[in-house]
């Protein structure tokens, strides 16, 4: 059950960079015709979206644990074009999670993909120095 | 559409890895993932890992080309997975796949990857079309 509805990031304007898809279609066995279902999550690491994961989990004192993932496509991004991500965070309370729902869509608006991120959230205590 | 694809189907299986310590460094520099937990061993032994896990969207991805090859005329209309425990750097990894439903509009297909567990590592789905109804 949601927590509550945390914030609403972007959209964040990213480029589906050709160089970058072929070096990822290489590291999870893919043929580099196309860009991988997969490959959006390279944007979860972007500096502008991350650090509002960075900035929770060090208010909590917890560190995210990846728990799940989708990707569902209306249609097939292409390498080379512009996509505008627009990320919604929102937590669970039991068990601790973060959710992170983003829509890609085309600057002028055609959504393409949606991306569901579950983050688990753990206690640093209980996690080592894993962060 | 679904010539051929019944309800219990087995895709052939895909056998992946070992990934070495390399290939989590590349995967790391061109994900953005540069989580210690899956690059250090002393974090991994933290936290009672003989190694480093292999990171999983590394893994989850890996499963869009042995989807490709088993049906390269139907196209990939969403994959999911959830990570359920690590699979660890030097484990040999095993991708498979059984379709649960099918019909003429949509293949439904339960994917698992193992590695040197008995458990699944990651259990996932993927949901996959007909190109002209996309």
């Amino acid at each position: 059950m949601p927590l509550e509805p945390l914030r609403a990031l972007g959209p964040f304007r990213l480029r589906v960079d050709p160089a970058r898809v072929a070096a990822y279609a290489r590291e999870t066995g893919g043929d580099c015709a196309s860009v991988p279902l997969a490959y959006p999550a390279v944007w979860l690491s972007e500096p502008s979206l991350f650090s509002a994961v960075h900035d929770l989990c060090a208010e909590l004192d917890v560190v995210p644990v990846h728990e799940s993932q989708s990707f569902s496509y209306d249609k097939p991004l292409v390498a080379g074009e512009s996509y505008d991500l627009s990320v919604t965070m929102s937590r669970e309370e039991a068990p601790p999670r973060l959710i992170m729902a983003a829509i890609v869509a085309t600057p002028g608006g055609e959504t393409c993909a949606r991306i569901e991120t579950l983050l688990r959230l753990v206690p640093r205590a209980g996690f080592g120095s894993a962060s | 559409m679904s010539d051929a694809i019944k309800v219990g189907d087995q895709l052939p299986e895909t056998v992946i890895g070992p990934f070495d310590a390399s290939s989590l460094v590349r995967y790391a520099e061109v994900s953005g993932d540069a989580n210690p937990l899956h690059l250090d061993d002393a974090v991994a032994e933290a936290i009672g890992l003989a190694a480093p896990p292999v990171h999983g969207m590394k893994l989850l991805a890996a499963f869009e080309p042995m989807l490709r090859a088993w049906r390269g005329d139907l196209v990939i209309a969403s994959l999911a997975g959830k990570f359920v425990q690590p699979i660890l750097r030097g484990e040999t990894v095993r991708l498979s796949g059984r379709v649960l439903r099918a019909s003429d509009d949509e293949i439904f297909v339960r994917l698992t990857a193992y590695g040197a567990a008995r458990a699944p590592g990651i259990v996932g789905e993927a949901t996959l079309r007909p190109k002209a109804a996309t």
